[in-house]
C-alpha cells in the first residue's frame, strides 16, 4: 500500500504549476484566489459599463430604431448637463439624502445608547425595532403608501381627525410637493434607522472598558466621554455605515417608485427618477446612459472622498 | 473625594438606574415600527368588505378569502418557490466565492491590493437602472431571460462586492499566526484554511449571509425588468396587486404576508447569529 501511495506523487508538471499559482507564490496567488470574483465583476459590471459608455457616444433611441445611428462625441453629456431638470433631480437627490442619513445616524446611534443601559427584554425589543429593515424596501414602500392612502389610510384618516378641528381636510401627505417630499424622507427614516441602529450597536459592543473606567476615575462628565471616548472608537464602525446608507439612500428606487412615481410633478424626481423616466419611459438610450455614468462618477467621487477623510481622521486619532 | 467614594461603593450597592423614561422611549419605537406591518398584515386577514371601509376596522371576523384567491386563482406559490430557489442558491455561490477574494485583500500585501478592494465597491454604486439596458441585451442574446439561472447569476454578481467588503474586515482580525502554525505542522494551505480560518469565520460568514439573502429576497428592479412568466419572483408578483385605481387592500396584505413570512421566522432563528458576527468584525479595530 505505501508504495502505491508513494507513486501517487503530482507528476512533475501539475507540481510546476502548484509552484506557480499555488500558496507558496505570494506574488500570483491571491490573484487566484480572487480570479473567480474578478470575472464575474467584469461579466456583469464592467461589461455594462463599457456598453453604457459606448452607448452614450450615439444617439440611441430604442423607440426609433430606424433612425442611423452615428457617434455624436461628448453631445449627450453636454444635454444632460444643460438640462435644468438633471440639476433639479440632483439638488433634490443630494438634499434627500443628506437628510435620511443624517436623521437616520443620530436616532441610531441614540437607540444603540439606550441599550447600553441594563434593561429587560433586550432582544424582544431589539427585534421588533428592526423589523422594518427585515421588510423589502418594496413592502415598507406599499405599507407606507397604504398608510398614506387619501380616503383609506391609517395615517390620513387619524390625521384628518386632528386636522379637521382646525377646519382643514385630508393632509395631503403624497400630493403636495413638499409635504411629499418630507413624507418620503419619514418612510426612509422609519425604514433605515434599525440599519444604523444595528451597525452602531455592534461598534459600541466591541469599544474596550478601560478607556471608560479610566474616565470616571478621572471624573469626566458622561457628554465628554461621548465624546472623547465613544466616537473616536465608534469611527470604523460609523464610516462603514454611513457610506453604506449613504450610497443607498442616494439610488433610493422602490420608495420613491411606489409612493409618489417622482410626482407631485417633478418634486421627489432623484436622479434615478430622472434616469429611469429618461431610459425607459421616453427610451431614449443614450442620454439615460449618459446620465448613469455622470451618476457613477458623483457616487464614486463621494465615497472616496468620504473614506480619505476618515481614514486620516482616524489615523490622526490614534 | 467622589471619585474615589464611586468606585468604593459602586460594585456592591447594586446601581439604582431609573430606567422608565428609556422604556417609554424604547416602547414608543417598538410600536412605532411594528404597527404599520401589524396593520398591513390584519388587512390581509380582512373580508373585502372590512377592508374597504373607510373608518380603520381594528376588530373583524378574520378571514382567509385573500389568500385563498392569491394561492388558488393567482398561483403565488410559484413565484414562492422562485423566490426560494433564486435567493439560496445565490446567497450560496456569491458567499463561497467572495469569501475567497476578501481573504486575498486581507491576507496578502500585493501590488494594487486598495485598488481591487476599491474597484470591487464601485461595482455596487451602479445604480441598477443603469446597467439594465446592457443586461437585458445580453440576457436575450444567451437566452436568460425570464430564467432562474439568469437571476441567480445576476445576484450573485450584485451580491459580491458586500461579502468581498463584509469579509475582508472579518478575516483581518483573525491573527495570521493560527494558519501559520498549522501550516507548521504539516497541513496544506487548504486544509489550514479549512480546518482553523473557517470554524473561527463562521459567525461572521453567518451574518453575512443572512444580509446577502435577505437582499436577495427583497429585490425588486432587476426581477420586475428580467423576468415575465416563467422565472417571475415575489416582489414584482405583489407589484401587480397594488396598482390600478381601485386597489383590493386584503389581497395586497395577504401578498405582503407571504413575501414577508419566511423573512420574519428566518431573522427570529438567526437574530443570535447576526449580532454576535456583527460584533465580531468591528471587534478589536
Amino acid at each position: 500500500m505505501s508504495n502505491a501511495e508513494i507513486s501517487h506523487r503530482p507528476p512533475a508538471r501539475r507540481r510546476g504549476l502548484a509552484k506557480r499559482f499555488g500558496p507558496s507564490n505570494r506574488r500570483v496567488f491571491p490573484w487566484v484566489l480572487m480570479a473567480p470574483t474578478l470575472i464575474i465583476l467584469f461579466a456583469i459590471g464592467i461589461y455594462p459599463f463599457l456598453y453604457a459608455l459606448w452607448i452614450a457616444g450615439q444617439n440611441v433611441i430604442l423607440s426609433k430604431p430606424f433612425i442611423p445611428r452615428f457617434f455624436v462625441g461628448l453631445y449627450q453629456y453636454q444635454s444632460v448637463i444643460q438640462d435644468p431638470a438633471f440639476w433639479h433631480a440632483f439638488r433634490t437627490t443630494i438634499w434627500f439624502t443628506l437628510q435620511a442619513v443624517f436623521i437616520e445616524f443620530w436616532l441610531g446611534l441614540g437607540l444603540a445608547l439606550l441599550f447600553q443601559r441594563k434593561l429587560r427584554g433586550v432582544s424582544v425589543m431589539q427585534l421588533l425595532i428592526l423589523i422594518p429593515m427585515i421588510l423589502p424596501p418594496l413592502v415598507a414602500a406599499l405599507i407606507w403608501r397604504y398608510m398614506f392612502y387619501p380616503g383609506a389610510g391609517l395615517m390620513t384618516y387619524y390625521s384628518s381627525a386632528v386636522t379637521s378641528w382646525f377646519g382643514l381636510g385630508e393632509v395631503p401627505f403624497l400630493s403636495h410637493p413638499a409635504i411629499a417630499f418630507q413624507t418620503l424622507i419619514f418612510v426612509d427614516v422609519w425604514e433605515w434607522t434599525p440599519f444604523m441602529f444595528l451597525m452602531m450597536a455592534a461598534g459600541l459592543a466591541s469599544i474596550p472598558r478601560q478607556p471608560y473606567e479610566a474616565a470616571e476615575i478621572d471624573g469626566a462628565s458622561s457628554w465628554r466621554v461621548f465624546w472623547t471616548i465613544t466616537m473616536p472608537l465608534l469611527r470604523p464602525a460609523i464610516l462603514i455605515a454611513v457610506v453604506i446608507r449613504t450610497m443607498d439612500a442616494f439610488r433610493t428606487y422602490e420608495l420613491i417608485v411606489i409612493m409618489t412615481r417622482g410626482g407631485p410633478g417633478n418634486a421627489t424626481t432623484t436622479l434615478n427618477l430622472y434616469l429611469t423616466k429618461t431610459g425607459l419611459e421616453f427610451f431614449d438610450a443614450s442620454k439615460a446612459a449618459a446620465i448613469s455614468l455622470i451618476m457613477m462618477m458623483i457616487i464614486i467621487v463621494m465615497s472616496f472622498v468620504f473614506i480619505r477623510v476618515f481614514r486620516s481622521r482616524t489615523e490622526a486619532a490614534e | 473625594m467622589s471619585g474615589i467614594d464611586t468606585r468604593i461603593t459602586s460594585p456592591d450597592a447594586a446601581p439604582v438606574q431609573r430606567n422608565w423614561w428609556v422604556y417609554l422611549i424604547l416602547i414608543g419605537v417598538c410600536v412605532l415600527n411594528v404597527l404599520p406591518y401589524l396593520w398591513m398584515v390584519m388587512t390581509g386577514f380582512m373580508d373585502k368588505a372590512s377592508a374597504a371601509s373607510a373608518t380603520p376596522q381594528w376588530i373583524f371576523t378574520p378571514s382567509l378569502e385573500a389568500f385563498e384567491l392569491l394561492i388558488h386563482n393567482k398561483g403565488i406559490m410559484k413565484n414562492f418557490m422562485n423566490s426560494l430557489i433564486v435567493s439560496v442558491s445565490s446567497t450560496f455561490f456569491s458567499v463561497t466565492i467572495g469569501m475567497f477574494c476578501a481573504y486575498a485583500i486581507a491576507r496578502y500585501d500585493f501590488v494594487g491590493r486598495d485598488d481591487v478592494s476599491f474597484w470591487v465597491l464601485t461595482n455596487r454604486m451602479m445604480p441598477p437602472v443603469a446597467v439594465l439596458i446592457p443586461i437585458f441585451v445580453t440576457f436575450q442574446t444567451l437566452k436568460l431571460l425570464d430564467t432562474l439561472p439568469g437571476l441567480i447569476i445576476l445576484y450573485t454578481a450584485m451580491q459580491l462586492p458586500f461579502v468581498v467588503w463584509m469579509l475582508t474586515g472579518y478575516f483581518r482580525d483573525i491573527p495570521r499566526r493560527y494558519e501559520e502554525s498549522a501550516m507548521v505542522d504539516g497541513d496544506t494551505w487548504f486544509q489550514a484554511f479549512r480546518k482553523v480560518t473557517l470554524p473561527l469565520m463562521m459567525p461572521s460568514i453567518t451574518a453575512t449571509a443572512i444580509f446577502v439573502m435577505i437582499l436577495s429576497w427583497n429585490e425588486f428592479a432587476f426581477a420586475t425588468f428580467l423576468t415575465s412568466t416563467e422565472a417571475k419572483t415575489m416582489p414584482p408578483a405583489i407589484m401587480a396587486y397594488s396598482i390600478g385605481a381601485n386597489i383590493e387592500w386584503n389581497v395586497l396584505g395577504a401578498a405582503v404576508v407571504l413575501i414577508t413570512a419566511p423573512l420574519i421566522l428566518f431573522v427570529l432563528v438567526m437574530q443570535r447569529h447576526l449580532i454576535n458576527g456583527l460584533s465580531q468584525g468591528v471587534a478589536k479595530k
